[in-house]
């Protein structure tokens, strides 16, 4: 109905963009809204993408200007040049963004001729628009890179064809971000090739403002950076490739070939590569077969998640668990424009399952029981169990209701915890076998 | 009756003397409030922190069977996942069973903010009815729409007989108020107007019946149960152990206990009126609803601090017993209570004797915590409530005294905290949640003020929180790790500063 949404799981755009700002290595953030806004949302999206937390000048530490009553009646440039002249005080950052917000943007505060002032003397200080009205937490990731990368980083004349730079992956609302960066990042950086993943703990400033560099852009996410990577090809001349997600072995080996190929990487690396990693990955599967093939692990499933992961976690399941998938439900909540690039990019795509796009968690349910079926009373009934759920923790009640086994891999995730882990990759498709495998034995 | 009869509530920067920047002595507080000079003090660097909608969340959705409807962009009421997980937790500790709250947001667009977000209200009040069938619709208005103007308390009243739950409309804007202590006012104000308090004939009671006791033979006893009848009011700081201590102590002055408003339903609410004394479990909670219940129903309240720690749990026992002619009662138990409890802290008190606390959090509530922690012999070496208002002058007048040359704050942020941890270098903190990762980071032992895991109320909550500050006072290895190896964001010259140096007139 509309654009209401029942249980979100995004944010506003400013949401997004504090987030996306929180990993990235010396980016300081200035909130030029309510005190709440920047409070609630970094302090609750740390805490739905399985309690990432806070780190250097997020959460409670982003500065604010504190935007009140009389601010939206007379305006709050006054404030927020205040606020910026403490924050250069106070605050140790490398870039410095000013982020806005619904009352800064209704009342059409002159951000622009605030952060000019400071510009004028030198000061690393740049601002992004992100009226809460407009796009959601995803757009925020896109709005923020797209000021830094499009806008003001300069043009490099000499590309690098061994740096690369992944996009699409959003933190916090992927909540494996840093674990699936990371993996991919090695992955990569056995084919010989440097890595810019902005969000992993190893990232450094530099890492950013190499970005216009790299020979090539790999976009992770069929939707989310697909406007940026464009006018970043435009400003840049660095082309991009858009690939899957790549969950588990299968997955990973089609990418590792596609990148390859888009970058000729001699084939002898490439095979050396894939034979070693599937080496390790499948010892560890003969050994796990024994408990797989022995308890009859293998369920009916439903996945529930966003654009970015829901399928490359049912493919995985479908492909490498012998799970028969029958929901792969995504749940963003699109603008037109991104719907069509989504539904473009998955046309004739390898889809498990019956594919639907739901932003309300009550009709989500209600797609999950019809697919189980329930009991009517008959003798004989073909009701679809065994079944395993995975998607956000927004499910775990009808789970744990229909006492089925259930795994939280999709925002929001408070459920459980995550740090360093992720489903990306040889790694993490063991990664995501291993936590199948602990739902299903923890009642031994 | 004025204020009540207002769609929306006046935030307390109006309604009372609120402020949110202080930096004193614990003797100047008090007076720069009373003087007038505490509003006008603010910041010159503002950090993160909460607003009133938070708040106001955090009280709805407890109410049981209702349905939360947000009504602004999609950002707001994101932290209302980590509501549904502490309702799940605190029904399941009450015994109340399953959670059935949802919640919805308008989502507004770019055209919602152009033209209004009215019918999308209108047409979300309605699907929300039609397809959850909760008993109760709480309409939540946040900034957005109230700068936009639609009018939520209109659309809220005309759509009451379009739909079977009852519906109520919370105004609670962020930007309206410094302090998200009004949010307080905002939920009860949506009580107050758009929910009934007198139990319903031929629902609660027949009238038809003789045995009816508003109007039968059954009158007297009815009088008699209302007379010895107290409500408790535990607004979002009350754990279910809590509720079992002060039930304890109340029961053992023969008094019946009704628990408003959390954890309440829309059936239980209609009984708030049917108690002869309210009591508040703190000062700045409450005032709103209670004096409402004064005025129109005639029933008076008791609003007396917070019972935490061994003195101020006798005041607020004895200001109830008053009202029963107990007295004599409540300073037996209290007698009893205290004897015991100091026989069972007396392990501890070598572990905390002497000892630096720095205490931060609830206006009362840290103060309470502050009077108790230095009756047992603590060194406490600074108070920082989040926020002042003139309904905590009572409690500030002990501090007063109590701690003259104390220095007191008025603060919630977290530069000015992580100064004075760097520069005084306490034993331990005690503070609100929210607060503890960055105290870890500076390598300091920190415990909660306040949360759901223990009591703090009573003696019990006495007995738990010494024997939890104890504890957190041994082996400090994690803390100290952590802070050897993260990174802050000041600046080093910041920490050569006065912690409040950014507070000005």
């Amino acid at each position: 109905m509309s654009s209401c949404i029942e249980r979100p799981r995004t944010t506003c755009s400013l949401g997004g963009a504090l987030s996306t700002i929180s990993a990235l290595p010396g980016v300081i953030p200035i909130s030029h809204t309510t005190s709440g806004c920047a409070g609630n949302l970094s302090g609750t999206t740390a805490f739905n993408s399985g309690y990432c937390g806070s780190n250097y000048c997020s959460g409670q530490s982003v500065p604010v200007s504190n935007f009140n009553e009389s601010n939206v009646v007379f305006g709050g440039a006054g404030r927020l040049r205040e606020e910026l002249i403490s924050t250069f005080e106070l605050i140790d950052g490398k870039l410095y963004i000013v982020l806005t917000g619904c009352m800064s943007e209704i009342i059409a505060d002159d951000v622009q001729g605030v952060v000019s002032e400071f510009q004028n003397e030198g000061k690393p200080l740049i601002y992004v628009n992100t009226p809460s009205f407009e796009g959601d937490a995803f757009e925020g990731y896109e709005l923020v890179l797209d000021k830094i990368i499009n806008d003001q980083l300069p043009v490099s004349s000499r590309k690098d064809k061994s740096i690369i730079n992944v996009f699409g992956i959003v933190p916090q609302f992927d909540p494996f971000f840093r674990g699936d960066l990371g993996e991919i990042k090695r992955i990569l950086e056995r084919l010989g090739l440097r890595v810019n993943t902005l969000f992993t703990n190893d990232q450094t400033y530099k890492n950013l403002t190499d970005v216009p560099k790299a020979g090539l852009n790999i976009l992770l996410s069929p939707v989310y950076g697909v406007d940026l990577l464009k006018k970043f090809e435009k400003r840049h001349g660095t082309p991009f490739i858009t690939e899957d997600l790549p969950v588990g072995a299968i997955q990973t080996e089609a990418f590792i070939r596609h990148v390859a190929k888009a970058l000729d990487i001699d084939s002898a690396t490439v095979n050396r590569v894939i034979k070693e990693e599937k080496r390790d990955y499948y010892a560890y599967l003969e050994r796990a077969a024994d408990l797989i093939s022995d308890s009859e692990f293998k369920y009916y499933a439903d996945v529930v998640g966003n654009a970015t992961g829901t399928l490359s976690y049912a493919r995985f399941l479908r492909d490498e668990l012998g799970f028969v998938v029958e929901n792969s439900v995504i749940t963003d909540f699109l603008p037109k424009k991104k719907e069509k690039i989504l539904k473009g990019y998955l046309e004739g795509k390898d889809i498990p399952g019956n594919l639907s796009f739901e932003t309300d968690t009550y009709q989500v349910t209600k797609l999950l029981k019809n697919a189980m079926g329930q009991p009517n009373g008959d003798f004989y009934i073909d009701l679809h169990t065994p079944r395993f759920v995975f998607g956000s923790t927004f499910e775990k009640d009808y789970a744990v209701k229909n006492a089925l086994p259930y795994l939280a891999i999709s925002y929001p995730v408070y459920d459980r915890t995550i740090l360093s882990k992720g489903y990306a990759g040889f790694r993490g498709g063991l990664q995501l076998m291993e936590d199948i495998l602990c739902v299903l034995v923890a009642g031994r | 009756m004025k204020n009540y009869d207002q769609n929306e509530p006046l935030v307390r920067d109006i309604r009372l003397s609120a402020a949110d920047s202080f930096y004193g002595k614990g003797c100047d507080l008090l007076k720069c409030a009373e003087g007038g000079c505490l509003c006008n003090k603010n910041r010159s660097f503002w950090q993160a922190n909460s607003c009133q909608l938070s708040l106001s969340l955090m009280m709805a959705s407890t109410i049981e069977n209702a349905a939360i409807i947000i009504h602004s962009p999609v950002g707001c009421g994101v932290n209302m996942s980590t509501l549904y997980s502490n309702v799940t937790g605190g029904r399941n500790k009450r015994g109340l069973g399953q959670n059935n709250l949802v919640w919805l947001s308008t989502n507004m667009q770019k055209v919602d903010i152009i033209n209004g977000g009215e019918k999308k209200l209108r047409e979300l009040i309605r699907y929300t009815d039609r397809e959850y069938r909760p008993e109760l619709i709480f309409v939540v208005a946040a900034c957005a729409p109230s700068i936009i103007g639609d009018d939520v308390d209109d659309i809220v009243n005309s759509e009451k007989e379009n739909i079977a739950a009852d519906l109520a409309a919370i105004h609670c804007p962020g930007f309206k108020s410094r302090v998200v202590a009004s949010a307080y006012d905002s939920f009860y104000h949506a009580l107050i107007r758009h929910l009934k308090f007198e139990p319903e004939p031929y629902i609660d009671y027949n009238p038809d019946n003789y045995a009816n006791p508003y109007n039968g033979d059954q009158t007297a006893l009815y009088r008699y149960n209302k007379a010895r009848t107290v409500n408790l009011f535990n607004a979002t700081s009350m754990n279910p152990d809590d509720e079992n201590e002060i039930v304890r102590l109340l029961q053992a002055l023969d008094l019946n206990v009704q628990i408003y408003t959390e954890y309440s339903s829309r059936d239980k609410l209609r009984f708030i009126s049917e108690a002869s004394l309210n009591i508040s479990m703190c000062d700045v909670h409450d005032d709103y609803i209670l004096k409402y219940l004064e005025e129109k129903y005639g029933i008076p309240y008791v609003i007396q601090g917070m019972p935490l720690g061994k003195k101020a749990i006798r005041e607020w026992l004895l200001k109830i017993a008053g009202f029963f002619g107990k007295e004599k009662d409540a300073e037996k138990i209290c007698d009893y209570e205290e004897k015991r409890l100091d026989e069972a802290l007396k392990p501890f008190l070598k572990t905390i004797r002497g000892k630096r606390v720095i205490m931060g959090g609830g206006v009362v509530r840290i103060a309470e915590e502050a009077r108790m922690l230095k009756e047992l012999g603590m060194d406490i070496i600074t108070i920082r409530p989040y926020h002042y208002d003139n309904e905590a002058g009572g409690v500030y007048s002990e501090v007063a005294e109590e701690f003259p040359d104390t220095p007191v704050a008025v603060s919630t942020q977290v530069f000015e905290l992580i100064n004075q941890l760097k520069k005084y270098k306490p034993d331990i903190v005690v503070e609100h949640a929210g607060k503890h990762g960055w105290i870890s980071k500076c390598g300091i032992p920190s415990v909660n003020l306040f949360s759901q895991a223990r009591p703090f109320f009573g003696y019990a909550g006495e007995y738990a929180f010494i024997k939890n500050l104890a504890f957190h006072l041994q082996n400090n290895s994690y803390a100290k790790n952590l802070s050897k190896n993260v990174r802050l964001p000041y600046h080093k010259n910041w920490y050569e500063k006065d912690p409040y140096s950014y507070i000005k007139d």
